[in-house]
């Protein structure tokens, strides 16, 4: 269902959408000139520029249990351009930081691979697109922004499909508008549609499905119709700008979110990722959906449903334990599905259900499931 | 009976080397090439040792013919600026298997000029040519030699004698042998090379049988100081060692016969006169000090025989009873034995006391062994439980071997006279290890003498890093008595101490540029074999290499880590150049400005801050 709109109203939305644009890329701007500036008047003086840095380390990883999610503790290391040891590093980060600036300055988009090949051009050596990846990572840190407002994407892409209307942002594109629904491939989730603007929707809930082959399915099944739903593919572990939509779809559309994995340790940590974050971007707020719930597959459910299952492997169960440490998984759902997942020692996959026909998850499961949420 | 003990004597020396050629380093042509030259070229340099002369040594190796194929004739002939040999002495000199001048306890590169003579029994066995010596003892005359060896008889055979008119002093010993070059080149030359090392006040040179030469000038003006001969040192010394000494401390008692009598009087100056016999003490007592031990001794007698010595001649002596203080004799004149007390508070009692019975244990050991003084002979005594005056001749055989434990284990005799060694001395060795090698690093030490079974020694040890030395060391040089050892390095102990060392603690990994220049100096090195190439592993030597080599590996470790802090001060301002222009780069566009930062103060007072390399290390330790 589409809003019908006045072309001036029209027009006027538009401008407020790219003010709202330009007033976001105007910040992280300033950011960048602060901290460049900051380093052009060390050097200046004749001293060594340095900063500080949230250090990463494990021990500085903390769960915050009002955020719901984990953040860094008070723990900073200096990265100082004196220290031989650091200074390799710290050009790196430099560079990045200049690069990040042109990129937000040109609006162009970027990709963490983009972002490694990119820097030889500059004379900026990485080992790796690891190492890069991990500046890409303590820029974010020093800054307390997501590599996404520095305009750079992960390359790994997941899928919506659903009555969404969306209005981009991007340059060449902006007012631009579409329904998410009219391509039953799914629209894959890149920087433009991560950056549009969420105009309307009909849909009631936000399906998160772990699997692209089950995603595909409830898209033949007309999930979104029959549940009035958004089907989203996280694509295994989902990706930040999968969590960044998510949590947009939730916050901006008041939209529940529920999640669907397969039923493995695995599995309910893809779901635990979505709700509170994952220790490895603990030093970015704004990638949670603290009220996503996670609806199956339960390892209960694999008794419940008599679902066909496989041994848990020797990782599988390190991984049971080394989540039973977790905090989040001290109490509720999260607990009682670990505990028994690892009394039974026997996992299953969404594709189970297939046992009882290929529909029987659309058309036994699911709802069932959607009704369980409600009093989750 | 007679005819085995003739059979026995037949074998002469010279057949003796020659059944047995293997055991002195003339096993093959290649070998004996090598051998050759050595031992002709230590003669030279010992030669010129001994007389402190600066040696210059020509080395020649020519073939016969060149066409042949290896193994072939060669000539051999080494020619040194040494003392030369008197004509007399030369037949024997180089045609006799053991006729030679350096027996005796004191450090030289051959022991007993055997080996020169091996050389020349080898090449007269293998090509039938004689040795061609040519010397000059006095700076005027030179004798021309040529000289085979009768092998059985052990006896020079003269071919050739004259003499021309000569302008210097020195030798020139030539031999034709059978050789291989091709093989044995890499080694002789290595020989030679290696020995300038070590004799850097000699100059040497090398014309090859490929017409190229090798020359080393010395580059070290003086000559170290030249060995002397010492008494022996009391550890290590065993119980034969010690009943020779004591036969050498006693005396008999002269047989007083007419040819006596008159050498007695002839040494008072009384041989045309007759004196009575108190004049005759008189006398004696006067001359006391210039009289000779014998002459002292027939005079004690007199003193308790109260005779001149007209009386003296009617007698013979019996006995000496010291125990009970009785002098007996026989008088001719009575035929019978006569008796008189000796008072044991003459002088004379004294003076054939220590004849019979040797000297007291104190005065042997002051007397017959070097650094013995006084007070240690007492505390020995004691230590040892014998009585400071116990005579040396009235010890019994448990006693000996007593004594010898005692003299080994007692702990308070000084280090060994180290004056009979002649080490190069630290600082020619480290002049030699900086010409040869330009290193960056150079240490060397001379460790204090030290002894096993009684003969003392002297390690030297250098180690230099860097510089134009090649990497996968450490290259060891050994030297023996200022020999280079090139063959059977596997089993020689200062490889044994290198390969033991952990490098990794010094701070030296891979394989890096370094030598370690070891030389031992003793009276006695202890060769494996007799081919002297490899020293066995003594307990005493190891424990010095040990020391050495720890000694100089620390200084090389702080050398190298003060090294390591100048390569990371270099390497840091590196960084600096390299990182600190792109950081303002980069900075500029991101703070919007036009103009980059002055960020070349910071690169300048970095450098200005930077430690400076000290190019070379220079550690001696000399004691």
């Amino acid at each position: 269902m589409k809003l019908k709109t006045s072309k001036a109203k029209e027009k006027n939305r538009i401008k407020e959408l790219s003010k709202k644009a330009d007033e976001k890329q105007k910040n992280v701007l300033e950011m960048l000139k602060g901290h460049g500036a900051k380093i052009y008047d060390d050097l200046d003086d004749g001293q060594f520029p340095k900063f500080s840095i949230p250090s990463r380390s494990v021990s500085n990883i903390v769960y915050d249990k009002k955020l719901r999610q984990y953040i860094l503790g008070s723990n900073a290391a200096l990265r100082s351009s004196r220290n031989s040891a650091q200074l390799r590093s710290f050009t790196q980060l430099m560079w990045l930081a200049f690069f990040a600036n042109r990129l937000t300055k040109e609006k162009k988009s970027s990709t963490l691979r983009d972002v490694y090949y990119s820097s030889q051009a500059f004379g900026v050596e990485f080992e790796d697109q690891g190492e890069s990846d991990n500046i890409i990572v303590d820029l974010e840190a020093v800054t307390s922004r997501a590599r996404e407002d520095f305009h750079i994407f992960p390359e790994e892409r997941s899928s919506i499909f659903g009555d969404l209307n969306i209005e981009y942002t991007i340059p060449g594109y902006e007012g631009k508008t579409m329904n998410l629904s009219n391509h039953p491939d799914g629209y894959s989730i890149g920087p433009s549609l991560t950056t549009a603007e969420l105009v309307d929707t009909s849909a009631e809930i936000v399906i998160a499905i772990e699997k692209g082959g089950l995603f595909t399915r409830f898209v033949e099944e007309q999930v979104d119709k029959k549940f009035k739903s958004i089907i989203i593919n996280t694509g295994g572990q989902a990706p930040r700008s999968t969590r960044t939509l998510l949590k947009r779809l939730h916050d901006e559309m008041k939209l529940p979110v529920i999640v669907l994995t397969d039923g493995d340790v695995y599995g309910e940590h893809i779901a635990m990722v979505i709700k509170s974050g994952s220790a490895n971007a603990a030093h970015l707020r704004e990638l949670t959906v603290p009220d996503a719930k996670w609806v199956g597959v339960w390892a209960t459910d694999i008794e419940k449903y008599k679902l066909p299952t496989i041994p848990m492997t020797e990782s599988d169960i390190k991984r049971c334990y080394d989540l039973q440490k977790d905090p989040r998984y001290q109490d509720g759902v999260w607990k009682k599905e670990l505990d028994v997942f690892l009394k039974i020692k026997r996992k299953a996959e969404l594709e189970a259900f297939s046992k009882y026909g290929l529909t029987n998850i659309t058309d036994k499961y699911l709802p069932q499931k959607l009704e369980l949420a409600k009093s989750l | 009976m007679s005819s085995i003990k003739e059979k026995f004597n037949q074998i002469s020396p010279s057949e003796f080397f020659y059944s047995n050629r293997d055991l002195a380093g003339f096993s093959n042509p290649t070998r004996s090439l090598y051998t050759a030259v050595r031992e002709f070229v230590e003669n030279a340099l010992d030669a010129c040792d001994q007389k402190g002369i600066l040696p210059d040594v020509h080395l020649t190796i020519k073939a016969v013919d060149p066409e042949k194929s290896d193994p072939k004739p060669y000539i051999l002939t080494v020619k040194d600026n040494g003392p030369g040999i008197d004509a007399e002495h030369i037949p024997l000199a180089f045609g006799t298997v053991l006729y030679g001048s350096k027996f005796g306890l004191k450090q030289a590169r051959g022991m007993f000029g055997l080996g020169a003579t091996m050389a020349i029994l080898y090449g007269q066995i293998t090509t039938n040519k004689p040795v061609t010596v040519k010397s000059c003892a006095d700076g005027q005359t030179q004798n021309q030699f040529e000289i085979l060896l009768d092998i059985q008889k052990n006896k020079p055979v003269i071919v050739k004698h004259i003499t021309k008119d000569a302008a210097k002093k020195g030798l020139s010993v030539s031999i034709c042998l059978e050789g291989d070059y091709s093989k044995a080149g890499n080694k002789i030359r290595d020989y030679v090379y290696e020995t300038s090392l070590i004799t850097p006040y000699a100059s040497i040179t090398f014309d090859d049988p490929k017409g190229q030469k090798f020359s080393h000038p010395r580059f070290v003006k003086e000559i170290p100081p030249p060995p002397t001969i010492i008494r022996p040192h009391p550890h290590g010394i065993d119980v034969e060692r010690i009943r020779r000494m004591i036969v050498e401390s006693q005396f008999e008692i002269p047989t007083i016969d007419d040819t006596m009598i008159e050498k007695v009087r002839k040494d008072l100056g009384l041989s045309k006169k007759t004196l009575s016999f108190t004049s005759i003490m008189d006398k004696a007592k006067k001359k006391w000090k210039n009289l000779s031990r014998q002459v002292r001794v027939v005079i004690a007698l007199m003193s308790f025989l109260k005779m001149d010595f007209e009386k003296l001649n009617k007698i013979r002596i019996e006995d000496l009873d010291i125990p009970n203080k009785k002098l007996f004799y026989w008088d001719f004149g009575d035929s019978q034995s006569k008796s008189v007390d000796m008072d044991p508070d003459s002088q004379y009692y004294k003076q054939l006391t220590n004849t019979v019975q040797g000297e007291p244990l104190t005065t042997f050991l002051t007397k017959r062994f070097q650094r013995i003084g006084p007070t240690t002979a007492v505390k020995f005594a004691e230590f040892a439980k014998f009585k400071p005056e116990k005579r040396m001749g009235t010890l019994t055989n448990q006693e000996l071997v007593n004594l010898s434990d005692a003299l080994q284990k007692f702990e308070d005799f000084m280090a060994p006279d180290s004056s009979c060694l002649a080490p190069l001395g630290a600082e020619p060795l480290e002049k030699g290890i900086k010409k040869f090698f330009n290193p960056d690093f150079t240490a060397v030490v001379q460790r204090p003498a030290s002894a096993y079974s009684g003969f003392p020694f002297i390690i030297e040890m250098g180690i230099a890093y860097g510089g134009d030395i090649k990497s996968g060391g450490p290259h060891v040089y050994r030297y023996a008595n200022r020999i280079p050892l090139l063959y059977d390095e596997g089993s020689d102990v200062v490889l044994k101490v290198v390969h033991d060392t952990d490098w990794g603690r010094y701070k030296i990994k891979g394989e890096p540029p370094f030598i370690i220049v070891s030389h031992i100096c003793s009276t006695r090195i202890p060769y494996k074999t007799a081919g002297k190439e490899n020293v066995a592993d003594r307990q005493e030597i190891e424990r010095e290499l040990r020391l050495a080599l720890q000694f100089l590996s620390r200084k090389l470790a702080s050398f190298m880590s003060k090294r390591g802090q100048a390569e990371m001060a270099k390497k840091r301002a590196n960084l600096y150049a390299k990182y600190i222009p792109m950081i303002a780069e980069f900075c500029t566009e991101l703070s919007g400005k036009k103009k980059e930062p002055n960020f070349q103060k910071i690169l300048d007072a970095e450098k200005a801050a930077q430690p400076k390399l000290i190019p070379e290390e220079n550690e001696i330790e000399n004691k």
